[in-house]
């Protein structure tokens, strides 16, 4: 596993100075498996230090939600030790309990009550009562933007909404990690972009954020640092900037006529600086050493086999490219179901 | 405490806001005792000695409290909720799990409350006369609103053992035989010896007779002692049940 840059030499993605020593989050072996023989979490081991935003990134599938549970003391594991907040959660698991927030996968909202009845209740579960517990809530339905819609019972909410009133929830007492289970899965570019800057602003306000996404660009924007899980393993982790870098090449994207990607695959054996070649639909991504010093030599193989190439380009390696090397194939849905379509942030 | 209170007040408030899910409960209950009454109030006249001077109204009345308090619905919203993910939520809190079991509980009798109050007054509508007066009519209503807590624990069971809606909705066809294997159309021993013998082992039964013995005997000590027993042993058994599993629900 990488071991970590120092990311507060990166003023805008820094972790709070001031942060006290040790782990946010310590997994050691930690293993889950099911009835059947399934294992959804393979002895992960993973720290997750105080005050980042650390992404686990992964395919639907991969054991991003069962570690999240396990971690959240809502399924015991099969084997291994895991502290959140320096506490077990198995043996510590009522401890833990008070010092997390979790907005799980699926939205928890009871949709008879109204927003602010459910936060109101959610500040009294965790011990606040009256005036407290009604100028927390306030607080918390500005902070999220739902004031106006406060005495809305939920299931009126539309689907952004109600994930920022879950968030919302699972904030009432303002927790030392917060857990985040895909939390912008199935809203539009808008809501994605709001709950980024919660997200945002939740962890300058000093909480660890542990966050699953199976988003690419989620994971670039908002984390410190990730690891990506595949089949309940952690095969890649670090910063994203240095996941990218440890890549150490370019790729060389080559559009051609689908019929003749496999011909041009071979001729692209043996191309000086030649990583890795993935055949695509329309084309192949060459992984290559220095993307722009091979082209010339990419559009003479071309000529010479008389191969018309519709487009060529070079980028950076992205995280969608060190999965594919962490895996041996690309994250699923990427293309259809990508945050970052329109949006910036 | 605090916590059963707030998770108390959620479940009641979701009864007032989905009287749609307690009104069809009452159909029933009521629709059995205008039936019945049209039925065999001619067979049976007051003069019939075990009606003790009662029209069968009276005699009936018991079987439609009970119908009308033991319902699946508190299981039902407990499944909805797990399907919808707010349970996790709950469960993630710091709360006893045992809150949220006793939360809905607590929703059961203030329904069961209304409920039999309501049936009540439609038996006393159609001439049911209640010889333990006002009082009675408390004991009455509280003993069938208990009985529809102790019920709930059974449709709690079943929503957190099978986390399906289906089968919590069918939980409540168990009480069919439950209510007609008992001496609800007439006493212990005007039963065939065969249904007599059903009947006398099933504990439902002397719920029946000590609500019974409160509308046409006046206070039978007894009888309501043993009503209550089996209220508090239902009770205990389901809700003792419910609590065991949701304490060890997803872990393991």
């Amino acid at each position: 596993m990488l071991e970590t840059t120092d990311y507060r030499s990166k003023p805008d993605r820094s972790v709070p100075s001031g942060e006290e020593p040790g782990a946010a989050i310590a997994a050691r072996s930690l293993r889950r498996s099911f009835k059947g023989g399934i294992e959804a979490v393979r002895e992960i081991d993973l720290t997750v230090r105080r005050g980042e935003v650390f992404g686990f990134l992964g395919p639907n599938g991969a054991g991003k939600t069962t570690t999240v549970r396990m971690l959240c003391t809502l399924l015991p594991p099969t084997s291994g030790t895991a502290t959140v907040a320096g506490l077990d959660v198995v043996r510590d698991a009522a401890k833990v309990r008070r010092r997390i927030g979790v907005a799980l996968q699926e939205i928890g909202l009871d949709p008879v009550q109204t927003g602010r009845e459910l936060l109101e209740l959610q500040c009294g579960l965790y011990g606040m009562k009256g005036e407290r517990a009604r100028s927390r809530t306030a607080e918390l339905l500005d902070l999220v933007g739902l004031t106006d819609a406060a005495d809305r019972r939920t299931k009126t909410y539309s689907g952004g909404m109600k994930r920022r009133l879950d968030l919302a929830s699972a904030l009432v007492h303002s927790p030392e990690v917060l857990f985040l289970d895909e939390p912008t899965t199935g809203l539009d570019p808008a809501s994605r972009l709001t709950i980024w800057e919660e997200v945002r602003r939740i962890n300058a306000d000093g909480a660890t954020v542990f966050l699953t996404t199976q988003y690419l660009e989620e994971a670039d924007k908002l984390c410190h640092r990730l690891a990506i899980i595949d089949n309940g393993r952690i095969v890649a982790e670090g910063t994203p900037a240095q996941l990218k870098a440890e890549m150490g090449h370019d790729v060389v994207s080559v559009s051609v006529d689908g019929a003749k990607v496999a011909v041009t695959e071979l001729v692209m054996a043996g191309l000086p600086g030649l990583e890795r070649v993935v055949a695509e639909p329309d084309g192949l991504a060459l992984y290559v050493e220095d993307g722009a010093s091979s082209i010339p030599e990419i559009v003479r193989r071309l000529e010479r086999e008389r191969i018309r190439a519709g487009a060529i380009s070079v980028a950076q390696p992205t995280l969608d490219d060190v999965f594919l090397k962490a895996t041996g194939r690309r994250l699923e849905g990427q293309d259809a179901d990508q945050p970052g379509a329109g949006v910036s942030a | 405490m605090t916590e059963v209170a707030l998770l108390g007040r959620r479940a009641v408030r979701e009864v007032i806001r989905y009287p749609e899910a307690t009104i069809p409960t009452l159909f029933i209950p009521l629709f059995f005792l205008a039936v019945n009454i049209g039925q065999v109030s001619k067979t049976f006249p007051s003069s019939t000695p075990f009606l003790k001077g009662e029209g069968y109204v009276a005699f009936q009345l018991p079987v439609s409290l009970m119908f009308a308090v033991a319902t699946a619905t508190s299981g039902l919203a407990l499944v909805t909720e797990i399907d919808l993910g707010y349970f996790d939520k709950l469960l993630v809190a710091p709360i006893r799990r045992s809150s949220i079991i006793f939360g809905r509980l607590t929703a059961d009798l203030v329904r069961g409350i209304a409920t039999s109050t309501l049936v009540l007054l439609v038996g006393i509508a159609l001439g049911a006369e209640i010889r333990t007066g006002v009082a009675g009519a408390v004991v009455i209503v509280l003993l069938s609103a208990f009985f529809g807590v102790a019920y709930a624990g059974f449709g709690l069971l079943v929503a957190l053992r099978t986390r399906n809606v289906q089968a919590t909705q069918s939980s409540f066809l168990l009480f069919f035989p439950l209510l007609f294997l008992t001496p609800n159309f007439v006493p212990f021993d005007r039963l065939s010896p065969l249904m007599e013998t059903l009947a006398r082992i099933n504990p439902v039964s002397y719920v029946i007779v000590g609500l019974r013995s409160l509308v046409i005997d006046g206070w039978d000590g007894g009888n309501i002692a043993v009503c209550v027993l089996v209220i508090v042993v239902m009770g205990a058994v389901l809700t003792g049940l419910s609590l065991r599993v949701i304490a060890t629900y997803d872990r393991s």
